[in-house]
């Protein structure tokens, strides 16, 4: 069978999107204003063949996870818990700042228990029951590599595909690659958890155009009166008032037109209209009171309390609904330099439930096989203890070298894990998957070929992949 | 497989004219081949090259020939554009830019013409060609109309016709103020009746402080300019005095050529001003991190790299940077070029990073005084002059002294017996060092390097005199080593104070403000003796100057080398810790044992006692012998002065005098410039551009820069300096084109050359190349006036032109290439903000200063995690010019974020200019805006008084009408048209309709007092006009909201 078939993907209205795509087109067109814009090409918004997702919910998991506490099962690591890290294991590479200088780099085991789960026997940490309960519906990539070694190079690297700042991030590629899916919210969306613990800041270039026209860049959604910046009306202004206002525009803007023959004066007067449409649906997409208990229940009570990682996991769900391409989650708090136990305890806690509960509501909804779900962070953590030592705490530096993600839905394979890492933890033995990699795949996924999204700036081509990259087959279903 | 049947394709293609090498042929070739066969050597296939013709004409290994001019038979290239095999075409079908058949056969026509190469135009230094002749010369008000005439007439395009004077007046007031006319300054010029009215309007738009502003405003995007440093914490860099420096050289017109000049290279140019190095912090404005762990050398080599790319994007419109990992793809830029620039811009002392535990400025830095504060500066600059020669002479006296008593051989005027006491409690320092390994005196500290002992900060300023004593055992020769310091350690810039370290083995000696840019240090000639206890004793003799720094081991002096001599800021004290530092190398395996710290410098004799009890008697008995030789005379004479009460009391004066200069002197605000170093680092080509693999057999200098453009000239100095000649230079062929392409965009909204940033072969090619050129070479040989090019610009008949033009000729032309109509471009996000707070009345006029916090939705910084939070200022400041809000790189403002402004991490020298719902709610919704229709709807309300009958309905229309044109009239920049108008009062009346109904809504809206009212009076008791009159406000409020979001306001036409 040709995987490329769009019959195989029966979850594909083609109608329905080529439909969408020509609605943004026809923006798209209208909104390339006359003047100054950064010249480049702008491909039709449309996929370069049959997509098997077509959107993506990233729950990106911001500090470092260590890949020894929830997805890397390493017994030799434990048993050797102690010993000082073996030149032949480290081989020169490069360490921070922060450990680099010790005097002993002693191993350490991981403090908690892994089991085998589901039908695949996949080992999953005790810290995440509810991922170890859907293990067979993720493909695990224990052979994650990245380049950077500090926070922000590497978390830049992972949301734009540069360590430096100034490159598009993967939503706004989507955004630009394949448009909207919808006429009244933006295409790219992002949520940052409330209750995280901020060990490490975020930046809004994570999520921001680059050298892409500005419309591509990702919109933040907050929890609270006002989900997106500037929605609300002053008070007393009514939506009646506002649609007055619109009436009144409409009126000028047709006048202007009339003696000015530029389009430009149309699309403006269309996009003050979606605003307006937006201060509708926005508040209507962000309100979660109409959600089932039995919902609640499964995402757990904090989904009751807005802006935590629970709800926006909740959100994530209806915005995807509602034809969000791109939602992207950041959850601060995965630092855990020292005092690695009770901080990683936590932070499970907090996205264990939530980030399962959203794969499994997805898929009682039909949306799992559209859309897909990646749960990750920037870099893994060391395999020895920076800094002291104890009988039951200890801490792991930034290890870029090798690290856990997972991804399920659509075009994913299910049930299967991929790479595989030596075994304490430190060096990819097999399956290597660069940043790069991923997002080749991920863009596969969507249907574009990551070689063909580029966009011409300052005289050269860019991709999200740079000059690298390859799609990973043994994610894919 | 056959290639197609080439002669008959040549037939048909023979009636055709020869391609344009420069226009046609070379940007396909740049765009679909140079990427293999260009001029970066190591990506080359085949050894073929296309990018010169003795390159595409070479016979190949195969034999064969990529181009036999004329010849398409024998072209290879020929056969591998036209073949239908797969494996075998070119351009391969993995670059995923095929070629059209019209480009195809461009470049066939091209081959089989003869492929005549020529220099890319850009690299070829301009030349004025003479004036084109024009049939309308009539038409033509500057040379520059003539250029663009002739073509046009030559294709039978008319221009458009002249635009009224408001619309012109609009446009010259956006490019040269950033503002729009305020209607009294249109009506006047509209009633100018003499020549020159236009000319005149031009004087009072220069002659405004808003056109410093709108000049640097642009510029600042191109300098990556911000107020916070970016990457990971974001921490304020206080970088705004160099925005008031550029704001004052467009004030000045300083010429173009000495604007770049200062800015490269402010610091080396004779008798340098304090503005001129003010200007150099341009090459400083680059990102930099303080985030724990970073490896320094890293992100100094990226201050590096981004310094040379914004020197290539902002002057020479070259995509510079592509060289960095590589030879670049399409310019003829080596890879050694970009590092051998990078010697230019790294040659000064920093470490990479900036300070996270210190919060001080990373060096080079200038202090920045005022008037008042230099004077007093100097005054106790004289104190410390007046308190180093009265210790001298005291030092004179004391030393006669001494001879006297010498000779006289009388009892010694000072005690003989007593040392100075250390000043840190030695139980407390013992005790600490005590336990674990066995020592000199009983038991020492055995150190592991990531454990030992901690004590409380020292008092220490850097005017204190100071002398460190500690037993120090190192077991085996150590790259690095902490041995005594008093700071933290985050990154590499970060100690502060003072320590001993161990470096390759020897012993350094550090007084620190910031690593390595501002210290005073000195270092062992010789290795630190291993295996034992070493006495180590430090004295430093609050001079801040390295001279001033001794070390000795077991009671003598040891040979020091200087290691840096700069210390120039506090250097505070935050702990004591001995033999290890967190996230620093520690004394592995070693030991430490009775520290002790004197608030004096020990004299030699004084060490030696300390380390031999008896050593000061026997030296004062050795003086007094008549035998006495020089050494031990001039030892006790030593000991003799610093212990002498007079010599320590003028000592202490000393102290006194430094410590009130430093006082005022170390809490000076400062700024982040280029200082040329003494101890440049060697610099290399890096290895695919890599921080940590420098290719050692490939060192470079600054002395060169991009040799296909221009040559270096021998008199050139080999540093900044040398480079900016070799920017300013007549010959250069880019600069003078860029600046004046980067002027021309100001004013039409689009550069000649559309991509600004790239003159490259990647670039697009100019519209009107010989205008271009004939501009540029005008604009060096009368001086590089910034003024006097716009001046001309905007007098032009060109840019005169009316915007609208029928809707067939928008579609010929719709980017406006041939200028064949006026400009018409969306304001830009400070102009949006900026033009609303004028017409409002609201916009605070003040120049220059700290940036301010205009109101932003609350919790931004806070919610990302980034450092501090938004404090939003109130009064003046919350309505200043945009140029003056404060931009953190990470979380940047969203309301101009939002029109386009960008995050200001990288040069851009182009905006986009998007079109977005988001746009609309920030002009609907961001209390700026909210604010400014508020108080434009007041300001038009008394403006426009009640005249008329207030009690007729009409009365009322008729005064809604008026204000709502002078509202218009404010914003637009002219009188509404009837349908405009008309939507406007239609809407006015429906809402003040509602909010009659609705007194809360329309007092939220239109705010509290409508007209002046008693104190106190109550709502309950507003008399029904004035319920009236406030809904007529809130409808008039509504209305002004609306045109805020319209064409007629945000477009430039």
């Amino acid at each position: 069978m040709n995987p490329f078939d769009a019959a195989a993907f029966p979850a594909l209205d083609r109608r329905a999107f080529l439909g969408a795509s020509a609605l943004l087109l026809g923006r798209a067109a209208l909104a390339a204003i006359d003047d100054g814009g950064v010249a480049g090409r702008a491909p039709a918004p449309r996929p370069h063949f049959a997509p098997r997702a077509k959107r993506v919910i990233y729950l990106f998991q911001s500090g470092g996870p260590s890949h020894l506490e929830t997805f890397d099962w390493k017994p030799e690591l434990k048993a050797r818990h102690g010993e000082p890290l073996p030149d032949s294991v480290r081989r020169g590479q490069r360490l921070t700042g922060m450990s680099g200088n010790q005097s002993l780099l002693p191993l350490a085991g991981s403090f908690t228990p892994f089991r085998q789960h589901g039908a695949c026997g996949r080992f999953v940490s005790d810290l995440l029951p509810h991922t170890a309960a859907i293990v067979d519906r993720l493909c695990i990539v224990n052979s994650l590599h990245t380049e950077a070694i500090n926070h922000d190079p590497a978390i830049t690297f992972f949301c734009t595909g540069h360590q430096q700042a100034g490159r598009p991030s993967m939503g706004a590629w989507l955004s630009y690659g394949l448009g909207s899916l919808n006429d009244n919210l933006p295409a790219f969306v992002v949520l940052v958890s409330k209750d995280a613990s901020r060990d490490q800041p975020l930046y809004s270039r994570l999520w921001g155009s680059g050298f892409l026209p500005s419309e591509h860049q990702g919109v933040q959604f907050r929890a609270g009166r006002e989900p997106v910046l500037y929605l609300a009306n002053p008070d007393g202004v009514s939506s009646a008032a506002r649609r007055s206002m619109l009436d009144a525009l409409d009126g000028i803007e047709r006048a202007q037109q009339e003696s000015l023959h530029d389009a430009e004066i149309g699309a403006r007067l269309a996009q003050a209209e979606m605003a307006f449409r937006m201060q509708t649906s926005i508040p209507e997409a962000t309100d979660l009171v109409g959600e089932s208990d039995a919902t609640f229940e499964l995402y757990g009570e904090a989904a009751r309390t807005p802006g935590t990682y629970a709800a926006n996991c909740l959100l994530a769900r209806r915005l995807v609904e509602r034809g969000v391409r791109f939602v992207q989650l950041f959850h601060q708090g995965w630092d855990q330099h020292g005092g690695l136990p009770g901080g990683i305890s936590n932070q499970c806690r907090q996205t264990d439930q939530a980030s399962a509960a959203l794969v499994l509501d997805l898929e009682q909804r039909g949306l799992l096989e559209d859309t897909v779900v990646v749960w990750g962070g920037e870099f893994g953590r060391t395999s020895y203890c920076q800094g002291a030592m104890t009988a039951d705490d200890y801490g792991r530096d930034h290890h870029p070298r090798c690290f856990s993600a997972w991804l399920a839905g659509g075009g994913i394979a299910a049930g299967h894990a991929h790479g595989r890492t030596d075994p304490l933890g430190y060096n990819i033995e097999e399956g290597g998957v660069h940043v790069h990699d991923l997002h080749a795949t991920l863009l596969y996924l969507l249907g574009l070929d990551h070689e063909q999204l580029n966009f011409k700036f300052q005289g050269r081509y860019y991709r999200l992949t740079d000059v690298a990259g390859e799609v990973v087959p043994g994610l894919l279903a | 497989m056959r290639p197609r049947d080439l002669p008959s394709l040549v037939l048909a293609l023979s009636g055709d004219a020869l391609p344009d090498f420069q226009r046609e042929v070379r940007p396909l070739l740049a765009d679909r081949c140079f990427a293999c066969h260009g001029p970066d050597e190591e990506a080359r296939k085949r050894g073929l090259r296309l990018d010169t013709f003795d390159g595409a004409t070479a016979t190949l290994k195969s034999g064969r020939r990529a181009i036999v001019p004329g010849d398409l038979a024998a072209s290879e290239m020929a056969r591998r554009l036209t073949t239908d095999d797969d494996r075998r075409a070119m351009p391969p079908e993995t670059l995923h830019r095929p070629l059209s058949t019209h480009e195809r056969d461009t470049l066939l026509r091209w081959i089989e013409s003869g492929a005549k190469y020529e220099t890319h135009w850009a690299f070829v230094p301009p030349q004025r060609a003479p004036l084109p002749d024009v049939r309308d010369a009539a038409w033509c008000r500057d040379p520059l109309d003539r250029f663009v005439l002739a073509p046009l007439e030559a294709d039978g395009i008319a221009p458009a016709p002249e635009s009224d004077r408001a619309t012109w007046l609009r446009r010259a007031s956006f490019a040269l103020n950033g503002l729009p006319p305020t209607p009294e300054e249109t009506a006047a010029f509209l009633a100018d009746p003499l020549s020159g009215a236009h000319e005149r309007q031009l004087d009072r738009l220069f002659a405004s402080p808003r056109y410093g502003e709108r000049m640097a405003a642009d510029w600042l995007d191109v300098a990556r300019y911000a107020d916070t440093f970016g990457y990971q914490s974001d921490g304020e860099c206080r970088t705004w005095p160099w925005r008031d420096w550029l704001i004052g050289a467009f004030e000045r017109d300083l010429p173009w050529d000495q604007f770049l000049r200062e800015q490269l290279a402010g610091d080396l140019l004779q008798n340098a001003t304090r503005e001129q190095q003010i200007a150099t912090a341009f090459n400083r404005l680059h990102r930099q991190t303080n985030e724990g762990g970073s490896i320094d050398e890293e992100f100094r080599q990226e201050a590096i790299a981004d310094r040379v790319a914004t020197f290539g994007t902002a002057f020479l419109g070259l995509t510079v940077e592509c060289a960095r990992c590589h030879d670049h793809k399409y310019d003829p830029i080596a890879q050694s070029d970009f590092h051998r620039l990078g010697a230019f811009f790294g040659a000064i002392d920093e470490a990479g990073s900036y300070p996270y535990a210190t919060g001080a400025l990373p060096p080079p830095t200038l202090r920045l005084p005022t008037p008042e504060q230099e004077t007093e500066l100097a005054r106790r600059g004289e104190n410390v002059a007046a308190a180093e020669t009265a210790l001298g002479e005291a030092h004179a006296a004391a030393t006669t002294h001494l001879e006297e008593w010498l000779a006289s051989g009388a009892t010694p005027v000072v005690p003989t017996t007593v040392m100075p006491t250390p000043v840190m409690p030695t139980p407390t320092l013992k005790e600490g060092l005590d336990g674990g390994a066995p020592g000199p005196s009983g038991s020492a500290t055995a150190l592991d390097g990531d454990h030992g002992p901690t004590f409380g900060a020292p008092p220490f300023r850097r005017c204190d005199p100071l002398t460190v004593r500690l037993l120090v055992h190192c077991p085996d020769a150590k790259v690095r080593a902490a041995v005594l310091h008093t700071s933290h350690f985050t990154i590499e810039s970060d100690p502060q104070g003072f320590e001993l370290l161990i470096e390759d083995g020897h012993l350094a000696w550090r007084v620190v403000h910031v690593w390595p840019g501002s210290a005073a240090a000195i270092r062992t000639v010789e290795p630190l003796p291993l295996g034992r206890f070493v006495e180590v004793v430090a004295s430093y003799d609050g001079s801040s100057r390295a001279v001033g720094m001794r070390l000795w081991f077991d009671g003598a002096p040891v040979a020091t080398e200087i290691v840096r001599d700069h210390l120039d800021g506090v250097a505070a004290t935050r702990t004591l810790q001995v033999g290890w530092r967190d996230r620093d190398v520690g004394l592995k395996g070693g030991a430490a044992d009775e520290l002790s710290l004197f608030d004096c410098v020990l004299t030699e004799v004084e060490v030696a006692e300390l380390h031999a009890p008896g050593a000061l008697a026997a030296t004062v008995t050795a003086a007094r012998a008549v035998s006495a030789d020089g050494a031990a005379r001039a030892l006790l004479a030593e000991w003799f002065a610093a212990r002498e009460p007079v010599v320590q009391a003028a000592a202490e004066r000393l102290r006194t005098a430094r410590g009130a200069w430093q006082e005022l002197h170390d809490a000076l605000p400062e700024l982040m410039v280029m200082e040329a170093t003494p101890h440049p680092r060697p610099a290399f080509v890096l290895t695919r551009g890599r921080y940590d693999d420098p290719d050692r057999s490939r060192p470079v200098a600054p002395d060169g820069a991009i040799a296909a453009l221009l040559p270096f000239d021998p008199v050139w100095t080999h540093d900044r300096r040398g480079l900016a000649d070799w920017c300013t230079d007549r010959r250069n062929p880019l600069v003078a084109r860029v600046a004046v392409n980067r002027l021309f965009a100001q004013c039409f909204g689009r550069g000649l050359v559309e991509t600004q940033e790239n003159f490259g072969m990647q670039g697009d090619p100019p519209s009107h190349p010989q205008l271009l050129d004939w501009l540029a070479v005008d604009f060096v040989e009368s001086g590089w006036r910034v003024q006097a090019l716009l001046r001309r610009l905007l007098l032009s008949a060109t840019f005169r032109q009316q915007s609208s033009v029928p809707a067939s000729a928008r579609r010929d032309d719709p980017r406006n290439r041939r200028l064949a109509r006026g400009p018409a471009l969306r304001l830009s996000a400070e102009m949006v903000r900026d033009q609303a707070l004028h017409a409002a009345g609201l916009l605070a006029l003040r120049v220059g200063g700290p940036s301010v916090k205009p109101w932003q939705p609350p919790g931004l910084w806070e919610d990302a995690g980034a450092t501090g939070s938004y404090a939003p200022d109130v009064g003046d400041d919350a309505h200043r010019s945009s140029l003056y809000t404060f931009r953190k790189r990470t979380a940047p403002p969203p309301n101009l974020l939002l029109f386009d402004a960008g995050s200001r991490e990288q040069c851009l020298v182009r905006r986009g200019a998007t079109n977005t719902p988001l746009q609309a709610l920030v002009l609907w919704n961001d209390p700026v805006f909210v604010e400014t229709a508020q108080a434009l709807a007041r300001r038009v309300t008394a403006e426009v008084s009640a005249e008329v009958s207030s009690e007729h309905e009409n009365g009322h229309t008729a005064l809604a009408r008026l204000r709502l044109t002078q509202a218009f009239r404010r914003l637009a920049g002219r009188a509404p048209a009837d349908a405009e108008l008309g939507a406007l009062e239609a809407l006015w009346q429906r809402e003040r309709v509602r909010y009659q109904a609705d007194p809360a809504a329309a007092r939220a809206v239109a705010g509290d007092a409508v007209a002046p009212a008693a104190p106190g009076v109550a709502a309950a008791t507003e008399t029904a006009p004035e319920v009236a009159a406030r809904a007529e406000l809130a409808a008039l409020t509504l209305c002004c909201q609306t045109l805020l979001a319209s064409d007629a306001v945000v477009m430039v036409r």
